[in-house]
Formats: C-alpha cells, structure tokens, sequence
C-alpha cells in the first residue's frame, strides 16, 4: 500500500505549503461553524458577529501590545465528521490559540472529546445548548456564552403563566435545542399549574406541518409554543399556523427571535407573537452591540449573534488576560468575567487592555447577559420577552 | 508551523481514514463481490456506534447504559447488534434488485435515524451519548491519538485479512459467480438467497463495527453523525473512485476522497477574510468537481478489480456486464 | 374532529404536499426509464431551478407566473448542459458511476446556490395568504394552483409522450433502447430532450415548494428521498405512477399524525414504501425491473 504512504506524504507536504502564508498572523484564534449543513442560514451572522468582536480589538490598538488578532474560519457542518475534522486543522495546522464554536452541541462534543481538551485548547461554543455539554470531562476546558436550554425553558413557562397563559400547546424541533427546551419548560408550567394540551416534536426541512398543527390544537389550546429556528422549520411552522388560525397566540424562545419571521410573514400578522431571548442586566451592553453590528452591515436580531460576539470579545479578553499563554485562558476567561471588578462593556477593548496592564480586575457585561461562569463553564441567563413592534423586535420586559 | 501539530493532523487523518475504511470494506463485500446495493450504510454505522456506547459507557440519566463493559465486548457488540438488524432487513429486502433494494435500504436507514432520534430511553434521544471510554485516552493528545491509531491499523489490518480470506476462498467464487451470471449461478444448485444474505449480514456487521470505532474516537455519538451525506453517500464516493471489487482500492479510495475532503479547506482558506464564508461553499464546490475529475480520468476506479480466477483462459468478465448485471439485468 | 377538519387538515396539505413530490417524482421516473439511473442531483436542481424563479422575480419584477416558465428553461439548459459536461462520457460505463457523478452535481449545485443566492431563507412573495373557503372546503389559491399545475404540467408530458414522434421515441428507449437504437430513434437528441424535460419538471417542483413553503439552500436535498420513494412506489418508469407514488405518500405523510408521534411522520413514507414493495415488488403500475 505504497499509495497510501505517498498519499499522506502529499497531505503533509501540501498542508505545509498551504500554510506558510496564513502564518503571518499574530494571534489566531480558530472560529468554527457549521457554514455548510442544516444551520447554513444561521451560521454567517453569528460568524460575523464574532469576526466584529476581533475587529474592534484591531482597531483599538491590537491584542498583547499590539499584535493583531485573526480569526480562522472552520466549517463543521454541523456534525462530528466534519466538526473533528475542521478542529484537527485548526488546532494542528493553524495552530490556534482558542476556539469560538463550534456552533452544534453534537459538534461540540466530538471536537471538545477528540480534540480541544487532549490538545489543552479552550473551546468556548456560543450556542451548544446541550445538556450533555455540563458533563464533558474537560478538565475545565469547555465553556459556552449560550446559558443551557433548561434556564430559558422554565422562565418561558413561569413567565406564560404570570401573563396569565395557563393552557398551551408546544411544537419543538427534534434536535438537542428543540427537546431541551421543550422539556424544561413542559415540566415547570405543568410543575406551576398549567396545562399542556399538545406536545409533539417535528422533524425538519418537511413541506407542510399543517396536519401536525391540527393535531395540536385539537387540545384546545390558544397558544402555541414553538421551540424551533426563525429561518428554518420554525418559519414554516409559524407561517401554516397563521395562515389556517390554528392559534391565536405564539411563543418562541430565543430561536424564533429572528428578522427572517418579521421579513417573510409581515410585522402586521405577528402582532400576537413574542419570544423569548437572553439580554445583559446592564441594558447599554446590548445597544452598544447593537449599533456597532448595525455599523458593519450585521442584523442584531440574527439568532445567537449576541452569544457569538460575546465569546469573540470574552476569548479576546482571556487571551490579553493570560498573556498569550494557550494554557491560561481557561483560567483567564472566569477571571475576565466573574462578577467582580470594573464593568466591561462590549467595545471597550482599549480601557479592558488599560485595566489589565494595571492588574485590575475586569467584569465582561456582555450582549448577552452577565456571563459570569459556574464551575461547569455554563452561563446562567437572563431573558426578556420581545414583541413585534414596527418591523423590529422591542422587549417587553424581563422574565424570570 | 510546528512539525508536531502537522504530524498530529497526519494521525487523525489517517485514524479517521482507518474508520471509514472499515465501512468501505463493508460496503465492498455488498457491493463489490455481490452486487447488492445498500444505500443504507448510515443505518448499520448508527447501530454500530449506540450499542458500542450503550454496553461500555458509564450510567447515565434518562436512558440507556451503565453497564461498563470492556471496550472489546463493545465492538464485538456493535457487530452483532448490527448483524442482528440487517438479517431481518436483508431476509426481506434482498428480493428486491438493484435500485429497489438501494431505496428500501436508504428508507430503513431512514427509520433507525428516526429511531435513535426519537427514543430518548434507549439513546439519549437528541442529546445523544456522551463520555464514551476511549482506549489510550488517559494518554496526551499525540501519544493517545497514536495508540488509537495503531489499535485502527490492527483491526482495519485483520478485517482486511479476513475479508481478502473470504473472497478467495470458495465462498467468494460462488459470490462473484452469483452477481456476474445469477442464472447460471442458480443453475448449478447455489442457494444464491442464502449466500446473498451471508454478504448483506457480513458487510452490515463490518458497518457496525465501524460505528463503534467512530464513536469510541470521538467518545460521544449524536445523532447528527449519521446524517445521510457523510454516512452513506461519501462511502458510496469512496468505495466506487477507489475501485468496487478491490479491497485495496477500497481503502486507497477512502484515503484519495478523505484527504481531497479536508484539504480542500486549507486550500479555500487562502482566500481573503472577506470571503472567509464564501470559501465554505466553494470548498463544496471544489469537492464535487474533484470528484468529476476522478470519474472522467480514472472511471474504473483507481485501483480496478484484480482478475480472482487462476484460468487464463477463462475470459475475465468485463467491468460493464459487471455493473449492467447489477442495475439492468433480466 | 368533523369531517370537514379531516379534509382542510389533513387531505388537502397532504394533496398539495402530494403534487409537489409527484412533479419531482416524474423527472426521477424518466430518468430511471429512459437513462436507466438514480439521479441524486435531482432535489438540488430543484433548488436551482426555485433560486432561479426567484432571481427572476426580483431582477425583472416579473410575476411569479411569469418566473415559472422562464426559470424551467433555465433549469432545463443546466439539465442539458450537466449531462453533455459531466454524464455524457460515462453512458457506456457501469450506471453507478453515473449515480455518483450526480451526486457530485448535488453538490456543485448546491454550493452554486450558496455563493449567488447566499443562505437566508427567502420567500417569493412577503406576508401571509389566509385560506378562502369554498363551502367549508378551506384553500389557498396557491394551493390549488400547485394543484391544477401539476396536472397540467403532467398532462401536456402525457400527450408528448404519447401522440408526437420524439415522446414516441422516447418511451422506446424506455421500452428497449437496443431496438429503439435499431429502429432509427436518435439515441443523443432523445437523451438532450429528456434532460431538458427532466430540467423543467424539477424548477416546477423546487418553484411549488417555494411558493407554498420557503426558499432554502437544502429545500430540494430533503426532498430528495420522499420523491425517490414516490417514483419507485409508483413503478419505475411510468409516469402516472410518479403522480399517484406522490399523491399517496404526500397524503400518508400528512394523515400519519393522526396514529403516529408527529417526530416519525417521514418514517412513514418508507414504511408503506416498503410494505407495498413486499407485496407488488414492482411497484403500484407494473414499473420496470432494473
């Protein structure tokens, strides 16, 4: 099997060849998603949100004096194959300091087992929902800005039955997203008294869910709960619930909250929907992100864009904080954000570098929420629910 | 650029190369020797990982596992789970020729994905399951992913044995004699159903055992690892540019496609940030086209079936019959 | 649940579901008959020919019904050109060598997409269009529209197939393409006009999803398999039993609901795919046996 050896002479060769250019960078860091796959319309703002978060710190005088910071996109498809894959490379032949994604908890997982974790490479993912992503032995490795779908489930549910939902039907995606949420929050409104009249899962990229949502509203219910993503089968979903009045009411959670829905249905025929999507207590944090994406051409009510430009900016700060030290940026990335030390906004890359130097402890106060890390490297999350308002999304206060 | 991150990349590509080996090999004995067209690889490779992961894996919540099984009683496992399922599916599908038999395979593939999604109590659903043991994983990064290579290179080394074993001994004759003449096959009193569903069970136990692999490397398994596209479809790639009909080509083939597949993102990677995304598709792109080539320069495979018979005489049946008896025979 | 309930819920989405499946169901079962393989491009050429209805409709400002026809002839000048570029040189050659070239179409053709059209589920037309009842019979225009099209469309491939000299010659390379080849049929310009045939079945089929769904890069790849099922459920090779395979798995697919967690809905196709297989192993209408 000659063939096979010159084979992986060539690979060797090649990937060196190749490389040589991209090695001029300063500081890279590997940005992996899943470009290519079931999430190829969610995947580029996300993307862009976190290449803003490097943008800044370039533009405001550079990371570790000075240096740039580059990002190296990777494609994981959102599977093991090629999320293992894209990492190897990353890790290996780029030789990247720390990871932002992957975007797919099943991705996630095989690249944190297989890759990021033996290679001591941090990996911080901005939206691995995945209960499963807790458990990782990791040796502390593994982070995500995104807070687990039970937080965000149950406040859904407490926060219906508050605004005095108490029956309602509940449509999930059959992912590890849909079926997280979709339990926690089945299992608090019902712990709190409500009814769920209808529970089923989907699968996605069906022509016609409309039989399912008949299925649905057979329990009587008013209100449909969608746990599912605003430009893929949610869309759908909401679109054949309105067109044939299925419901009345419509509740999403973070993954509905999507310009898509407001662009293809109309603002006028989503008066009766809300979602539901994590925001920071110090409200500027948002705004600040938001006009600054707004800036660069991005759309700031993409789903998980402020979960992305937060683990852009956090990786940026841990890497400042840990000097360079591949090693110490997990350690850095709780100490740049856990609820103790002078404010850091997003954007406020120069006065976070300033604050480092002096040895002054930071507090991130991201787009996102509070990110301060518990010892699973998970986030808990604030939410607000949104409302469609004149073409755009406006919070209608906060949910607990 | 550090020698030992490329080296490091060099044994996962080839761990990986091992993996999907092991399911070309499969696929080979299908369709390669019988003639069998099993689109449905992606089935058997899902059963392959969840029992592996089922039988070693330490207890957890909400499905099932905790048994912590040695690794080997896993994958031994893995392969007859896996050997279990096909014998029902291949007793009723095989009757079915070709094309036929190609869309009922991809239809129950279909159903265990569902399955594996879906029961939650048996799988862990979505989620899928996590802290997989992996043999050597204590070891460091470099020193764990060879080890994981050398046990790849010793099983992929004794299937290939096995498999070579089997295809030159009467058994293989009659399997070929079957898919190149069946009626001549059945005329001289073969029980051509019978040896049919030997090689469908065989290569689906191979798949399996390939499943397990993939998800003791990866110590997780979710069900988004047996997406159609890179379980079935890529091998289906692999097995016909590396030469059906040719264990060695088999295995070359998955090598040529799985480095053609991951290098061709280093090389869009070169272009500017600004098209950092658009570069994903054209990678896509690039794929597809390399493929093309291969088929328009090599269309016999690369390495193209060896001659089994010793008779020199015996006239060696050409590649088209070969095929055309496959998908367009009676 | 009424009577009624069960037709406006279940049948007519399933009807319409059915319609779009049976026009991609027929562009399968001609190439099966007359080019005798499996063609894996044919969802993302739908794709293609969805994206490109809707480049129409955005540049010119055209209608949609006017995009459609523009956008079947353009997806079928690409079905012609595929076959002369890239399936034309592997016609003497095993037939799976064919089958993975078109899976190597597949995706080009998606990345194709990717890069003009980009990723962001689009729609042809923005808001939301309510059901008008006819007696109690709740429809969307569009909806009968896919409907009626898809009948029409099928019809006029009918009466092609069977009363003119190249539909004739065509069901002759189907029937037997040796005696075809000896009785004079032009063996490449039949192969041109059946891509091109296939070219505009497979825009209709991606242009209909789009309409009564959205657009996305992966809408034809998952279609992919419930139109290779309906196609083969219906016979190999025979046209009304592309439309009747994708009438009857759109309709299952949809009443499935009703006994079935909603999660295995697509099992389903496969399931009464496979049962019918065991029981007429040839399909509904006697197809061919390749």
């Amino acid at each position: 099997m000659k063939l096979t050896h010159l084979a992986f002479a060539a690979t060797l060769a090649g990937a060196t060849a190749l490389t040589a250019q991209s090695a001029l960078a300063d500081v890279k860091v590997g940005l992996l998603g899943g470009v290519s796959g079931p999430i190829a319309a969610m995947a580029p703002p996300m993307l862009d949100a976190a290449q803003l978060a490097f943008q800044q710190v370039n533009d405001q005088g550079g990371i570790l004096g000075g240096q740039s910071i580059e990002a190296v996109v990777g494609d994981s498809a959102c599977n093991p194959q090629n999320g293992v894959d894209s990492a190897t490379k990353l890790v290996n032949v780029e030789q990247v300091i720390g990871l932002v994604g992957p975007h797919c908890s099943g991705a996630v997982l095989a690249v944190a087992n297989s890759v990021s974790v033996p290679a001591g490479v941090t990996l911080l993912t901005p939206s691995g929902t995945s209960p499963e992503i807790t458990g990782l032995q990791d040796n502390d490795t593994v982070m995500r800005t995104v807070p687990s779908d039970d937080y965000q489930g149950r406040a859904l549910a407490r926060a219906l039955l508050e605004r005095g939902t108490s029956k309602v039907a509940v449509a999930y995606l059959n992912n590890d997203y849909g079926t997280g949420l979709a339990e926690s929050f089945k299992d608090e409104f019902e712990a709190n008294g409500g009814a769920v009249a209808g529970y089923a899962a989907h699968e996605e990229g069906k022509a016609s869910y409309r039989s399912n949502l008949a299925e649905l509203s057979r329990g009587g219910a008013d209100t449909l709960v969608i746990f599912d993503y605003g430009d893929g089968t949610g869309l759908t979903i909401l679109r054949q619930a309105l067109e044939n009045g299925f419901f009345e009411n419509f509740v999403g959670g973070d993954g509905m909250k999507s310009e898509a829905v407001i662009n293809e249905l109309g603002a006028e025929n989503l008066t009766t929907f809300v979602a539901s999507s994590p925001v920071g207590t110090a409200s500027t944090s948002l705004d600040l992100f938001r006009d600054a994406f707004t800036n660069v051409g991005g759309d700031p009510d993409a789903i998980f864009v402020t979960t992305s430009y937060d683990a852009g900016f956090l990786m940026a700060l841990a890497i400042e904080k840990a000097g360079g030290d591949k090693a110490g940026i997990a350690t850095a990335l709780r100490e740049v954000s856990n609820g103790e030390g002078e404010p850091i906004l997003p954007g406020e890359w120069e006065k976070a570098v300033g604050l480092i130097a002096e040895g002054t402890a930071i507090d991130y106060k991201g787009a996102s929420g509070d990110l301060d890390f518990d010892e699973n490297g998970d986030v808990p999350g604030a939410y607000a629910l949104f409302e469609v308002s004149e073409d755009t999304f406006k919070s209608i206060g906060e949910i607990k | 650029m550090e020698l030992i991150g490329l080296a490091n990349y060099a044994v996962y590509m080839a761990i990986f190369i091992g993996i999907y080996a092991i399911l070309a090999l499969g696929l080979n004995i299908q369709w390669g020797f019988t003639g069998l067209f099993n689109a449905g690889i992606a089935g058997f490779f899902a059963v392959g990982a969840y029992a592996s992961s089922v039988f070693t894996s330490p207890a957890a919540d909400g499905r099932l596992g905790g048994y912590d099984l040695p690794i080997v009683v896993g994958w031994i496992g893995a392969m007859v789970c896996a050997a279990l399922i096909a014998w029902p599916i291949g007793k009723v599908c095989l009757r079915f020729r070709s094309d036929y038999l190609a869309i009922a395979t991809i239809g129950v593939a279909e159903i265990i994905r569902l399955v594996v999604k879906s029961e939650g109590w048996m799988t862990g659903g979505a989620r899928g399951i996590n802290n997989v043991p992996r043999p050597f994983g204590e070891l460091p990064y470099f020193q764990s992913q060879l080890a994981y290579l050398a046990l790849i290179i010793a099983v992929v080394g004794l299937v290939y044995f096995l498999v070579e074993r089997q295809i030159k001994a009467p058994w293989g004759r009659m399997m070929r004699a079957i898919r190149d003449n069946e009626a001549a096959a059945a005329a001289m009193g073969k029980d051509i159903e019978q040896r049919r569903l030997e090689a469908f069970v065989f290569g689906a136990a191979l798949m399996g055992l390939g499943g397990a692999l993939f998800a003791h490397f990866n110590r997780s398994i979710t069900p988004e690892a047996i997406d159609p596209m890179v379980a079935t479809f890529l091998i289906w790639i692999m097995l016909i540019l590396g030469g059906s009909g040719n264990n060695r080509g088999a295995i070359l083939g998955v090598a040529v496609v799985w480095i053609i597949w991951s290098m061709s993102e280093l090389v869009t990677d070169q272009l500017p940030q600004e098209y950092a995304i658009k570069a994903k598709y054209m990678r896509i792109f690039i794929i597809g086209l390399m493929l093309q080539l291969v088929l328009r320069f090599r269309p016999e495979g690369i390495l193209p079936e060896p001659d089994y018979s010793n008779h020199e005489k015996k006239k060696k049946v050409p590649d088209a019959n070969k095929a055309s008896d496959a998908s367009a025979a009676e | 649940m009424t009577f009624m309930d069960l037709i406006n819920f279940y049948f007519v989405p399933g009807v319409v579901l059915g319609s779009i499946y049976a026009l991609g169901a027929v562009g399968i079962t001609l190439v099966f008959g007359i080019l005798r393989f499996a063609h894996l491009a044919h969802g993302d050429l739908a794709t293609f020919g969805a994206f490109a209805a809707l480049a129409f409709v955005t540049a010119l400002g055209v209608s949609v019904w006017v995009a459609l026809p523009l956008a079947m002839v353009a997806a079928g000048a690409v079905a012609i050109g595929l076959d002369r570029y890239f399936y034309d040189y592997l016609r003497e050659r095993p037939k799976i060598l064919t089958v993975m070239a078109s899976l190597g179409i597949a995706l080009m053709l998606r990345a194709i997409v990717q890069v003009f059209w980009g990723v962001d589920t689009e729609t042809y037309t923005r808001g939301i269009v309510r059901p008008e009842s006819y007696w109690g019979l709740r429809i969307r225009d569009r909806e009968l529209y896919t409907f009626v099209a898809m009948f029409a469309i099928v019809g006029v491939l009918w009466v092609f197939l069977q009363n003119t000299k190249w539909g004739k010659a065509m069901r002759a390379m189907s029937d037997n393409p040796d005696l075809a080849l000896l009785s004079g049929v032009d063996n490449r310009k039949v192969t041109m006009l059946t891509w091109a045939i296939v070219g505009m079945l497979c825009a209709a089929a991606g242009f209909f999803l789009g309409l009564n769904t959205e657009l996305k890069a992966l809408m034809g790849w998952t279609m992919l398999l419930p139109m290779f099922a309906a196609a083969i459920l219906g016979g190999v090779g025979r046209v009304e039993g592309a439309v009747i395979g994708g009438l009857i798995i759109g309709v299952v697919e949809e009443m499935s609901v009703l006994v079935i967690p909603s999660e295995y809905k697509a099992a389903l196709a496969f399931a009464i795919l496979l049962l019918i297989l065991l029981v007429r192993p040839t399909g509904l209408l006697k197809g061919k046996v390749l």
